[in-house]
């Protein structure tokens, strides 16, 4: 396989994450605008964790992702009584101040007679922990979409479980799912925490990818991408997102026909497929014929009364 | 006795549920059509279907031979079609007035517009009163004055009125279907969808029964015991219905 | 003392344009009850117009303002036929998204029409300060003022003296009730629009002849500001955009001017998630947002 398919696939590996993060958030009926804060930050851990404090990779990615999770109960905690669009722009602000709060961080320490670590706007340089590894590029895809299945494995997972299922029963209707006895809030901050930690697990395998990061990379247009993965390939399966990441990088990134209109293209599918699916591609519709014809036993989920309220709405 | 108002074979669904399945009905000119029938008969469902809120898969609506299905519901009320709403849908932040002036919207000629408010302040006292506060202040019998007023500022030829009685003290349902009655004499053509059936059969001229989106029965008041109608209205005919 | 009141005088200036990109976003959020990421996309596009009219041909300024409005306008109107008029009111999140999908589409045509990073853009006046006592004006910022009090007068009366205000306001109250009266909500939706984004012309446009100068920035920028002013302001309410606006000027230069201009956006940000996070409504705490009623199945965004 040629480096540059190699690349472009584990980019779409890496962005996976960040799209999933938001993807979980969307299942609970969340809008965050805010995940590539967390992006960001599971980069930056990780890279501080290896290329500063000399410890193993596995050691970094798990620091990762779990300062991505604590960051996000500590930012969940006081929003989640926001709804709709006021928790998006917190999301939105938060992740902005993020960003920022990294333009004015500095932290280095010396190696090797060079200075390493996050240095404010110029970023974060020499995460080479893959390369001073003999790790090729082909493995390091491996490890990503290793990591990719895994997290994917949990989503099935989570959408067989009675958890999965109180993250659709507060998407559709938050307060008719307390009558039903479930922890909303509870429920709610544990999918802010996954979801954090899912981005953060990304974040610490992108650094490593591109051995650099700096702040401006992590800017609203990552976030709102993100979120428009899962929007465009379909909220009713993990896939969809998936799918949306395939969509914007695979096919676009690489195809040469479309460079320097590549937006203007994708935008306007983007809207006109919006027009026809507003739940993107793999919707839950989709998903749930798809299941029935394969036969597999479809997760439970409150039939008619969604249709009923969405077409009265 | 002509028809004002011909419905036929209308089916409206949300999603795959068919919610009328399938009604004919018509109203007279200068008559009070009145429909009753149980919870979920799909009464309301059908108001909205004619004031062009909802979309019907097939059938067809006409009033005086002009066919509504299809425009949007400003055409409708340009057309001379009104819909007292359920649960009277005043605009609460707006003035008494205000709301008035938004049933006049379609209107141009402004001077017998306020001509008209006056005229509905003279019929209304307790809006006059109250014309310059804010809708949502107003109590559930104000505000379906102010509703049905404000329905009357289109000077339909036809009015609808969705469940008038709807969480009104009796004393202010009696009032209100004093105004009904009023109205109707002065030439308003009504049609009715009503829970009420006792004070609905007093002054419907016609009635309709429904049930899980079909009429089941079409007659004038008297055709059937009152008691038999208040039963098929409240409970319906069939052994699982309600 | 005079520092301190130079400084928030300042703010106010500044704050005068952001008010008025905040008003944009409210008029299009009470009327639609949701956001359009194209908003600021739509500025550059009617900006760039102007700029390259005034590159290529030299164009007076008059023209170029005239350019930049109906460019705003014509950009608007496109986004409001491609993202919200076919997607109905149950369909939120999705209209949202492809206003984003259509920033992309619209930023990127700008900067095809204008590839640099940063370009001249002119100027309303000669710069020279005007003094008001012992105050320092720039005149340019003046006229961000008087342009904002202006135009919101305008609005008022629009809103409550024109029956098309009449219809804007009972749309904004109950979308189904205000058809049902006789209003035509479809065609009240996109003249709102184009009116908002014509505000968001003017508003692109004083503050670029302010600056005297046009970057690639300038979509990104116009949205978050109009976005943070108006949730500062509360969420869809008009006098809240302006006062929303306000605020976050004033904050933002005293900032700047304390801790210079990373702070200055960290504070804006800062200001904002704290707001929302205490008081949601925001400083007018509209009822554009009910909590419970209306805020039934799938996404939030739909209206009783």
């Amino acid at each position: 396989m040629d480096d540059h398919l190699i690349g472009i696939l584990s980019n779409i590996g890496v962005i996976s994450f960040v799209a999933l993060s938001a993807y979980l958030l969307l299942l609970t009926g969340e809008i965050s605008f805010g995940q590539q804060a967390f992006f960001a930050i599971g980069a930056y851990t990780a890279g501080i964790v290896t290329a500063m404090w000399q410890l193993p990779f596995w050691l970094g990615l798990g620091a990762g992702a779990a300062v991505g999770g604590a960051a996000a109960l500590f930012v969940g905690l006081p929003t989640l009584r926001l709804h709709g669009l006021q928790f998006a722009i917190a999301t939105l602000a938060f992740a902005e101040a993020v960003r920022i709060l990294f333009e004015l961080f500095r932290y280095q320490v010396v190696r090797d007679g060079e200075p390493v670590g996050p240095n404010g706007i110029e970023g974060f340089r020499s995460i080479r922990y893959i390369f001073e590894n003999d790790v090729s590029a082909t493995q390091f895809m491996l490890i990503i979409y290793g990591l990719l299945g895994a997290t994917l494995f949990g989503f099935f997972l989570l959408e067989r479980s009675r958890l999965g299922v109180a993250f659709r029963m507060i998407g559709e209707d938050d307060l008719l799912a307390a009558t039903q006895g479930v922890p909303v809030i509870r429920v709610k901050l544990m999918a802010a925490c996954l979801a954090g930690a899912i981005a953060g697990l990304g974040g610490g395998l992108y650094a490593h990818l591109t051995t650099y990061v700096e702040p401006a990379i992590f800017d609203v247009m990552l976030g709102v991408h993100s979120l428009a993965y899962g929007l465009i390939g379909g909220l009713g399966t993990a896939f969809g997102p998936l799918l949306g990441v395939v969509i914007d990088i695979g096919l676009l990134e690489s195809t040469r026909w479309f460079a320097g209109y590549r937006m203007i293209v994708f935008g306007g599918l983007v809207a006109v497929l919006l027009i026809v699916r507003p739940r993107g591609l793999l919707d839950e519709r989709l998903v749930h014929r798809i299941r029935r014809v394969v036969g597999r036993r479809a997760p439970p989920k409150p039939a008619n009364a969604t249709v009923l309220r969405k077409e009265l709405s | 006795m002509e028809a004002m108002l011909e419905i036929a074979d209308v089916v409206t669904a949300y999603g795959k549920i068919e919610a009328l399945k399938g009604v004919s009905l018509g109203a007279n000119r200068g008559r009070i059509t009145c429909l009753l029938g149980p919870n979920g008969a799909g009464k309301t469902t059908l108001m909205m279907t004619i004031a062009g809120a909802l979309k019907p898969r097939q059938g067809s609506i006409k009033l005086e031979g002009n066919e509504l299905v299809g425009l949007s519901p400003a055409r409708i009320v340009g057309n001379g079609v009104a819909l007292v709403p359920e649960n009277r849908l005043v605009f609460p932040q707006m003035s008494v007035r205000e709301n008035l002036l938004a049933g006049a919207y379609q209107r141009n000629d402004s001077r017998e517009v306020v001509a008209d408010i006056e005229q509905m302040y003279a019929r209304f006292p307790p809006l006059k009163e109250r014309r310059e506060q804010l809708a949502g202040t107003l109590s559930g019998g104000e505000q379906q004055m102010l509703a049905v007023a404000r329905a009357l500022m289109s000077r339909p030829r036809l009015l609808l009125m969705d469940e008038p009685s709807l969480g009104l003290a009796p004393i202010v349902v009696k009032e209100i279907f004093g105004i009904i009655a009023e109205l109707n004499r002065e030439g308003v053509t009504i049609f009715l969808v009503e829970q009420n059936a006792h004070l609905a059969l007093q002054v419907a001229h016609h009635f309709y029964l429904m049930e899980q989106g079909r009429v089941t029965f079409s007659g004038n008041p008297g055709e059937l015991a009152e008691d038999e109608v208040i039963k098929r209205a409240y409970l319906g005919t069939r052994r699982s219905a309600g | 003392m005079i520092p301190f009141i130079q400084t928030t005088f300042d703010g106010l200036m500044v704050g005068s344009s952001y008010g008025l990109l905040a008003l944009g976003f409210a008029l299009i959020f009470g009327v639609m009850r949701r956001l359009n990421l194209s908003y600021g996309p739509s500025i550059m596009v009617g900006a760039y117009l102007g700029t390259l009219l005034y590159i290529q041909f030299g164009a007076p300024t008059y023209v170029v303002a005239i350019v930049a409005v109906a460019g705003s306008v014509m950009a608007g109107v496109y986004v409001e036929r491609l993202c919200f008029a076919p997607l109905g009111v149950g369909a939120g999140v999705a209209s949202m998204v492809s206003s984003f999908a259509i920033w992309m589409q619209l930023e990127q045509a700008s900067l095809l029409m204008l590839p640099r990073h940063s370009y001249p853009f002119p100027s309303l006046t000669s710069g020279e300060l005007l003094s008001l006592g012992p105050l320092v004006v720039r005149p340019d910022y003046l006229i961000m003022l008087a342009a904002m009090l202006a135009i919101t007068a305008a609005l008022h009366v629009l809103l409550y003296r024109t029956r098309f205000g009449l219809g804007l306001r009972a749309i904004v109250e109950n979308s189904v009730a205000a058809s049902l009266s006789g209003i035509d909500v479809q065609s009240t939706m996109l003249k709102a629009f184009a009116l908002a984004s014509a505000i968001g012309g003017v508003a692109g446009f004083l503050v670029l002849s302010a600056n005297q100068q046009v970057t690639a920035m300038l979509g990104m920028w116009a949205t978050l500001k109009g976005l943070i002013a108006m949730m500062i302001g509360g969420l869809g309410s008009i006098p809240g955009a302006i006062v929303g606006g306000l605020v976050l000027g004033v904050i933002e230069v005293h900032s700047q001017t304390l801790f210079g201009p990373q702070v200055r956006d960290l504070a804006a940000f800062g200001l904002l998630f704290v707001l929302l996070v205490l008081r949601p409504g925001g400083i007018f705490g509209t009822t554009a947002i009910n909590d419970r009623v209306g805020h039934r199945g799938g996404d939030r965004w739909t209206t009783t």
